[in-house]
């Protein structure tokens, strides 16, 4: 744990001292403080506008730290041979792999802790609760964890660009995965319908985990629906992690 | 000529050409696409499906869209496509997005009058968000606009059924009951938010005064047309109302909301109410 912990504070540490970063946030931030300016374009309810600019704001930029600093957190250790040093240290090949995923989920979570205040302050600022937001951005930030996961396992077997293609593309199908089940109404019974099943089955369901527009319409959202959507989100997240520890274990350096 | 001032004067040239052709296109008014651009405007379920979980920041965007689109007005056919963009695009991407309903609808009744298409966007919008008085509020007033009063009572009865709805669509209700002619059941609303526990006592008082108004009102209604039936069958009208009784017409005869009996001219068949006078209707 000890060995995780200290993986991870160093992928924080060096992820934060990114100059992308900080543009990154610059922009989220910028949109989440434009918005009221977007809102005067309305006819009606300027506040959704805010509310979906600002969740819009947290989970596209969010994508973009996750892609871009996930794909080449273990690949740039390798390309730059640091890992052989750091695997000389009393640090497990899964180890540093769950490291390098939980330093890049802290430096999501700050990503969302900061651009979401921004958002809840400017949603109180205009007198409306900004807390029944806050449910969203936590599906959010899961996401965000399944996608950072996707990352981190491209990265341990294959370059930064392909790990980025396989990154983006493991994001596009997840919100994409329902037309599995429409395609198998489709196809005829057999492997084709076999396939739709398992692909809808094992790729991440991401839709499942948006929670965007009931939030900014105010709507109930049950602690259970709330629960169970955290609750697969993590429990994905695990595995894909899981598994890219198993591929790093296996890999091996020339 | 040195390669200096070639290159010096063919930029002096290029200038000068762009700065003539800007002047000339200032002077030409901009080719509109008319109502061909919405032909290539996405059905809301796949503008959906490419938003990749964002569809509701899509939705805005084209709510941004058609505001403006809808605020040009020298567009030709500009109502064609109104309910596909407000009532089936944009909700097709966000069904909660309540103000592009009322929108399209206001452009369709104000701008297009259209009010039927008005009242199928409200519809649709109150359809999908069942919660929200707002939608057969305005669709309401937009029959009382167009003087279709039991409609609009209709509308405003649906509003004001609607948790959380404010207790004063009761009296729009009665209003347009009134207005419609429905004198009884105006008078059966007005009662309603007299015993309303959430009305205050502008409320009340507004009330009791409509009551009074409306009995009177109602009251003078029936003896008009008792007297103008006993007048056809007997070709006279009554000596006094108890005749109306007397030949069936009425089930009693009425007196006014302070207790005394309706003023009758058997000379002309006149009735009246000195508490009608009073209140001034």
């Amino acid at each position: 744990m000890k060995a995780i912990a200290a993986v991870a504070l160093n992928t924080f540490r060096e992820a934060i001292r990114d100059r992308v970063l900080y543009l990154i946030l610059a922009v989220a931030l910028v949109v989440v403080g434009g918005s009221r300016f977007v809102a005067m374009l309305t006819v009606g309810s300027e506040i959704k506008i805010v509310k979906d600019l600002g969740l819009a704001a947290i989970s596209l930029f969010g994508l973009l730290i996750a892609v871009f600093v996930g794909v080449s957190l273990v690949s740039k250790e390798i390309e730059r041979r640091t890992v052989y040093t750091l695997l000389a240290q009393p640090v497990a090949r899964w180890q540093f792999v769950a490291g390098k995923y939980a330093g890049l989920l802290l430096v999501l979570a700050s990503n969302v802790l900061v651009v979401g205040s921004a958002v809840l302050a400017a949603v109180a600022v205009m007198g409306e609760p900004p807390w029944v937001l806050v449910p969203a951005i936590a599906l959010i930030l899961v996401e965000l964890a399944v996608v950072a996961a996707f990352a981190v396992l491209f990265s341990s077997f294959t370059n930064p660009i392909l790990a980025a293609v396989g990154t983006v593309a493991v994001y596009v199908t997840g919100h994409l995965s329902w037309s599995f089940d429409l395609l198998k109404k489709r196809v005829a019974a057999g492997l084709a319908r076999s396939l739709c099943d398992g692909l809808h089955a094992v790729l991440p369901n991401l839709d499942r985990l948006d929670l965007k527009a009931e939030a900014v319409h105010g709507a109930a959202i049950p602690a259970g629906t709330f629960a169970a959507a955290a609750a697969y989100g993590a429990f994905y997240a695990l595995a894909v992690v899981v598994l890219a520890c198993v591929v790093f274990e296996r890999r091996e350096f020339a | 000529m040195s390669r200096r001032a070639a290159a010096a004067a063919l930029f002096a040239f290029a200038a000068l050409a762009a700065g003539w052709a800007r002047a000339r296109l200032d002077t030409l008014e901009a080719p509109r696409a008319g109502t061909k651009e919405l032909l290539y405007l996405p059905n809301g379920k796949y503008l959906r499906a490419a938003s990749l979980g964002q569809a509701p920041i899509v939705a805005d965007v084209v709510y941004f869209w058609a505001i403006q689109y809808y605020s040009d007005y020298g567009r030709e056919d500009r109502y064609k496509y109104i309910e596909h963009v407000f009532g089936t695009v944009i909700p097709e991407l966000d069904a909660h997005f309540i103000d592009p309903y009322w929108l399209g609808a206001l452009i369709l009744t104000t701008e297009a009058g259209d009010v039927e298409g008005g009242l199928r966007l409200l519809d649709l919008g109150a359809e999908r968000n069942p919660h929200e008085w707002i939608l057969p509020f305005l669709a309401g007033w937009e029959c009382d606009h167009a003087k279709e009063y039991d409609r609009a009572a209709a509308y405003f009865d649906r509003a004001a059924r609607i948790p959380d709805a404010p207790a004063a669509l009761v009296r729009l209700v009665a209003g347009m009951r009134a207005r419609g002619g429905n004198l009884r059941e105006a008078i059966a609303k007005w009662e309603e938010v007299l015993t309303d526990p959430r009305g205050d006592d502008v409320s009340h008082a507004i009330a009791r005064r409509q009551v009074r108004t409306l009995r009177v009102r109602a009251d003078l209604k029936d003896l008009d047309a008792a007297v103008l039936a006993f007048r056809e069958r007997r070709g006279a009208p009554p000596r006094r109302l108890e005749d109306l009784v007397r030949a069936g017409l009425l089930g009693r005869v009425p007196l006014d909301p302070d207790g005394k009996p309706y003023g009758y001219d058997p000379a002309t068949g006149t009735v009246s109410s000195e508490a009608s006078r009073v209140l001034g209707s």
